[in-house]
């Protein structure tokens, strides 16, 4: 390669191949007659659910509770949902909140890929007179103080989850026991909230965290890292992975390793390659946070909003516990 | 123009130094375990590596490597769970997907004359797109047959180890020993020279890229089989560890100087350095700080010792 094409090519690299993100906008089925459309009119509000990672299973479930939500309630609302390409990307998501505030939508429901950055630019469609419901992560609560923006928040909360699934955990080991946590993102605040639960139910249970570290909410990360756990500490009893596709590469590291029945391995998430390892035992249990209800509970928070112009409170979703026994029901 | 192997004797030498220091650090470090654990892991980052080497050595660059490994596996696992494919058969069409996709970023990149950073970069979003879709976002478990790949085979070590560490042999072979080597390596000496000399540069080009193509469509098969899973996000950003195995190991970027020997030895040293600091529990944010200093350290050491000297 030339070296003029190189340049050329960081140049593009360094601009971040910058296109403007295209809304997908749902369309609304096929099925109503023109009259009922016309008559659920050209006045129905729109609602703009912004979601974090469109690659990542959570909120690829989440688009779709979204959009069966909108089918049994087409009269009442019309959904723009967008997401990003990577979970990382805060500038993309800053972008789309623009656009949105560009297309005068009603409300917008948001998943923010970051508790801070978001929050002024969410300040600015409340400004402009947009409903806005923060789902899923929460915004920092001083940077909302600070920018005076108001926005309920609807969501799980991921230390309690986590907590469920290591209480569980506790009561398969005895005091004095060694695990080690498999986080996620070190950056994401639900990596960090998860990672908590999970110490917090060790410490009430007196087994000892012997390791903690980050493997990016991948599969293949969390294989190597688990092995290498695995050796150092030949003596674990459990791994606690913060998601399940870590989950799914602690199993096969604990597979590999032949001590297969002797370390358990805890996830979180619920996917649905999970639940068959969790029906034969090799991951013990996982949390379900009903990604395809929250974003629906959102809508039904800004449309609330919409008709009693009036703030509601923060709503906590459930959060449950899977194990081989819940799965049989 | 070739590196003989006495000059991957510093490389060599780096390992062992890595190694020593994590001996020293680590208790369990220096154990048959931590070993047969890395070389098990291997497999998938050297068959990548080995096809990014021969694109640099013609000068090329191919950014589309983790996608295409990625598509591969996914692939392999809807042929398996949807399409309900024995597993030759499932296994086939993932590999060949990869063949597909790097002969298809030869000929857009030689035909129409473009610089492959930009046709691989537009490749890596279109394939793990593709991937994305086929997969709808979900990691897919596999189990059944596909482990069985990748379980214990001799001394220990999966078959994919044992294949692969063929296939780098056989690849050092063709690179140093056949005429298509020895094209390859004029070719990214000097292009126009190399033509002008009679070599077929075009339809090389285009096998190279086919090649790399194919191997990581491989790795991909034995990332579903080490983690029974299909991982949508299989191979991201695994092109840049391949890059930096390749320079590691001595491949230089602007092409025509390189070995396949080398790019394993660089892929080992970061395969070291990842379980090394792992089973010292260190944290995230300084894993990565460090990776970053050796991969930066280990092209200034080859800097170093080739300054003062003409390259042919």
């Amino acid at each position: 390669m030339k070296r003029s094409t190189f340049v050329a090519a960081a140049l593009l690299l360094a601009a971040g191949c910058n296109q403007p993100p295209q809304p997908t906008t749902s369309p609304t089925t096929g099925t109503l007659s023109d009259a009922a459309v016309a008559k659920a009119g050209a006045n129905r509000p729109q609602i703009a659910l912004v979601m974090k990672s469109l690659a990542n299973e959570f909120f690829k479930t989440m688009e779709e509770g979204a959009k069966k939500h909108e089918q049994v309630n087409e009269d009442k609302y019309k959904l723009i949902s967008n997401g990003i390409k990577d979970e990382q990307d805060i500038a993309k998501q800053q972008q789309l909140i623009e656009q949105m505030i560009g297309q005068k939508v009603a409300a917008i429901v948001v998943a923010p890929a970051d508790s801070k950055a978001l929050v002024p630019v969410c300040q600015k469609a409340a400004a402009a007179g947009i409903v806005v419901v923060n789902i899923d992560n929460r915004f920092d609560a001083d940077v909302m103080k600070e920018k005076q923006l108001t926005a309920p928040f609807v969501g799980p909360d991921n230390r309690k989850g986590a907590k469920l699934a290591g209480d569980f955990l506790a009561t398969k080991l005895k005091p004095g026991d060694k695990v080690a946590i498999i986080e996620g993102a070190p950056t994401a605040f639900n990596a960090q909230q998860r990672k908590a639960g999970f110490e917090d139910a060790m410490k009430q249970a007196g087994l000892v965290v012997a390791d903690s570290q980050s493997a990016n909410w991948e599969t293949d990360q969390a294989n190597k890292i688990a092995a290498a756990m695995l050796t150092a500490h030949p003596d674990i009893k459990a791994l606690l992975c913060a998601n399940d596709s870590m989950a799914l590469g602690a199993v096969a590291a604990v597979k590999a390793a032949g001590k297969t029945g002797q370390v358990l391995v805890v996830g979180f998430d619920n996917i649905g390659a999970v639940q068959e390892l969790i029906k034969s035992g090799a991951v013990l249990c996982t949390v379900d946070q009903h990604g395809d209800q929250l974003a629906a509970f959102g809508i039904d928070y800004a449309l609330e909003m919409l008709q009693k112009k009036a703030t509601p409170t923060d709503k906590e979703t459930p959060v449950d516990l899977i194990t081989a026994e819940t799965l049989k029901k | 123009m070739k590196r003989s192997l006495v000059e991957l004797g510093g490389l060599v030498a780096a390992m062992a130094l890595l190694i020593a220091v994590f001996a020293w650090r680590s208790p369990t470090f220096l154990t048959p375990t931590t070993f047969l654990t890395i070389a098990n892991q291997l497999p998938e980052a050297l068959l990548v590596a080995v096809g990014m080497t021969f694109v640099v050595l013609i000068g090329g660059i191919d950014l589309s490597v983790g996608s295409v490994l990625g598509l591969a596996s996914a692939v392999l696992g809807v042929a398996l769970l949807r399409g309900h494919l024995p597993l030759p058969l499932a296994a086939l069409l993932g590999a060949s997907t990869g063949l597909l996709v790097g002969l298809l970023t030869g000929l857009v990149t030689v035909r129409l004359k473009l610089p492959s950073f930009i046709v691989t970069l537009g490749m890596l979003e279109a394939a793990r797109g593709a991937t994305y879709l086929l997969t709808e976002s979900r990691t897919q478990y596999l189990g059944g047959p596909v482990e069985k790949l990748a379980e214990g085979g001799l001394g220990g070590l999966t078959p994919p180890f044992w294949w692969v560490l063929s296939a780098v042999i056989l690849a050092q072979g063709v690179l140093s020993r056949t005429v298509f080597g020895r094209n390859l390596y004029a070719i990214g000496g000097s292009e126009q020279t190399a033509f002008l000399s009679g070599v077929p540069v075009a339809r090389l080009k285009i096998t190279v890229f086919a090649i790399a193509g194919a191997l990581a469509g491989l790795g991909g098969l034995f990332n579903a089989a080490r983690l029974s899973s299909a991982d949508p996000n299989a191979g991201v950003g695994m092109e840049l560890s391949a890059i930096a195995a390749v320079v590691i190991g001595g491949t230089s970027l602007t092409g025509g100087r390189g070995s396949v020997l080398g790019t394993a030895l660089g892929v080992l040293v970061l395969a070291i350095l990842g379980n090394g600091l792992a089973q010292l529990g260190v944290q995230e944010p300084l894993k990565r700080l460090l990776t970053g200093g050796v991969i930066v350290l280990a092209v200034v050491l080859d800097r170093l010792r080739y300054s003062g000297r003409i390259e042919e």
